[in-house]
């Protein structure tokens, strides 16, 4: 059991809404569903040909210094600019001209424990163990402002409790895509043994980052999100409720079977989706209708 | 009449108030600010008026023998679930299991059901007036399934001897589902509790009772037959 939940902005009235703040109060509804992790990913206004990088910086030891070990080998690709460390995380801009798989690879190759968490011109992703109000203490999300966002709650069942394996996941290849996950994918292993063999590297054994993957594959190929979402019903079989965002948008598909909740609201104001009632209602006040989805829904909203 | 403001409190503590005001010889209840909770109702056995002014979230009205309860927004998994007696509406539309295993009563969804609509039911009457989603019926054994609107995938799947009646079309029977005529007595039971529950307006839109497809078991699949081995492979 985990509860997912997305938000997307339609009021135009800026790019700048609250997402934060409805992406915590959703996910709090939510907590019970999951207490193992919790996390999200905030999409903010482009970054002037930058792109936002965040890297995990390990569990533990001396941060401060991989923190600066970061920033002399960013240096050395590009200006980089607006670096901040905090908690677990660095996070820095960089020119988008870089190549920056090179550039993941090389600060991946500085310490096993750190990773890039996300890569995209609007993608923040912050997530960590405990409850979505921990996440609030550690990186106040609920002042974070922009369009569209993803949130997770996690309740483990397979694999282990760590930063790496909570979510949202980003789709390593492709900035700005993130997902969030509820469900088992029953042929993880399978898929798993397929992308190795091409050369995926994967690095957790959380069946959701092989969404993350896949999907990430699917639209190099040129396949838009929604075809995208829609050919992980033909690709992946078990229980899932899925949300993906990338830069300009937002969607979820539904597996054939139904075994997951997922609902979503839209008014002319804004698009929200999540694993409960209680979520949508409880982050946003106003008379709408809210709707459990269909067997093999895919919908993709355009912010 | 007394009302109850849900505010932060649990829905133990909503549901503890709801008997207690019963006890004190209250007979309508009014219920505000629910915000989806889970759990609002379950288990009360006695014939009050529970109205909630919102969504309940899961398992809402569940359990109960002899309430009537009016939501006026939406419901969660497992409305009304194993319900033996009473009356549920529900405005709005229902999640996944609504009216799953129900011996008897009555649930109106005025909206629309998800998944798994009274799947196993035992007895009692359901209605839908919009669609339906996948697999409603599955295993029903007795009592009434009522979709005015279109079914899903799975429709009726594996029966025994409830009998289903959808208005709009069928998107794919289940199991050894059967579609039948309804016979002139079936159609004036389907007019007289279509007018009974929907407004006019509603009525108006949905299709006369001698137009709905009657749903029922072609009983291939109760016994056991060595001859019919398809059928069996195809089911399971």
């Amino acid at each position: 059991m985990c509860g997912i939940v997305g938000f997307l902005d339609k009021s135009k009235t800026s790019e700048r809404a609250a997402v934060g703040e409805v992406l915590l109060t959703m996910l709090q509804a939510l907590g019970c569903r999951g207490p193992d992790s919790a996390g999200v990913a905030l999409y903010g206004p482009p970054a002037d040909h930058k792109l936002i990088m965040r890297v995990k910086l390990g569990g533990g030891g001396d941060l401060p210094s991989r923190a600066q070990r970061i920033i002399d080998l960013a240096k050395s690709f590009g200006t980089i600019s607006d670096f901040s460390a905090a908690e677990s995380y660095a996070r820095f801009l960089v020119d988008e001209g870089i190549d920056e798989r090179r550039l993941i690879a090389s600060v991946e190759s500085l310490d096993p424990e750190m990773e890039v968490v996300s890569v995209g011109r609007r993608l923040d992703i912050v997530k960590q163990v405990g409850s979505p109000a921990s996440l609030e203490r550690s990186y106040a999300i609920s002042q974070f402002h922009g369009t569209h966002g993803l949130g997770h709650t996690r309740l483990s069942t397979e694999s282990r409790v760590d930063l790496s394996h909570s979510q949202p996941f980003w789709g390593r290849g492709w900035r700005d895509l993130a997902i969030v996950h509820n469900g088992h994918i029953t042929n993880y292993h399978q898929l798993r043994r397929k992308y190795e063999q091409k050369g995926v590297r994967l690095y957790t054994e959380n069946d959701s980052e092989i969404i993350a993957v896949y999907l990430a594959q699917q639209l190099r190929s040129g396949r838009s999100l929604e075809e995208s979402l829609r050919a992980m019903l033909r690709d992946l079989d078990g229980s899932y409720s899925c949300l993906a965002a990338t830069a300009t948008q937002l969607g979820f598909v539904k597996d054939p079977f139904a075994l997951k909740p997922l609902l979503f609201a839209e008014t002319k104001d804004f698009v929200a989706v999540a694993t409960e009632e209680i979520a949508i209602r409880s982050a946003l006040p106003g008379d709408y209708r809210v709707r459990e989805e269909p067997v093999k829904e895919v919908r993709v909203w355009q912010e | 009449m007394a009302g109850i403001d849900c505010g932060d409190r649990s829905a133990r503590e909503i549901n503890a108030e709801i008997r207690q005001l019963i006890q004190a010889g209250h007979n309508d209840i009014w219920i505000s600010n629910p915000g989806a909770r889970h759990n609002l109702g379950v288990g009360l056995c006695v014939a009050a008026r529970i109205h909630i002014q919102g969504s309940v979230g899961y398992y809402g009205a569940g359990l109960i023998d002899g309430p009537t309860f009016e939501i006026a927004g939406e419901a969660g998994w497992g409305l009304a679930e194993s319900m033996l007696s009473g009356n549920v509406l529900v405005r709005g539309n229902a999640g996944n299991g609504a009216a799953a295993g129900i011996r008897g009563g009555t649930v109106v969804i005025y909206g629309s059901a998800a998944a798994r609509l009274g799947i196993s039911m035992k007895g009692g009457l359901v209605l839908v007036a919009g669609d339906c989603g996948y697999m409603a019926g599955f295993m029903g054994q007795k009592g009434t399934l009522i979709v005015c609107g279109d079914a899903g995938e799975a429709f009726a799947d594996c029966m025994y001897e409830t009998v289903c009646f959808v208005g709009g079309s069928i998107a794919e029977l289940g199991n050894d589902a059967v579609v039948k005529q309804p016979t002139p007595e079936e159609a004036g039971f389907l007019d007289a509790t279509l007018e009974r529950y929907l407004t006019p307006e509603i009525r108006a839109k949905k299709p006369p009772g001698r137009d709905f497809k009657k749903v029922v078991a072609g009983r291939k699949l109760w016994n056991f037959d060595q001859r019919e081995w398809q059928a069996w492979q195809e089911a399971l």
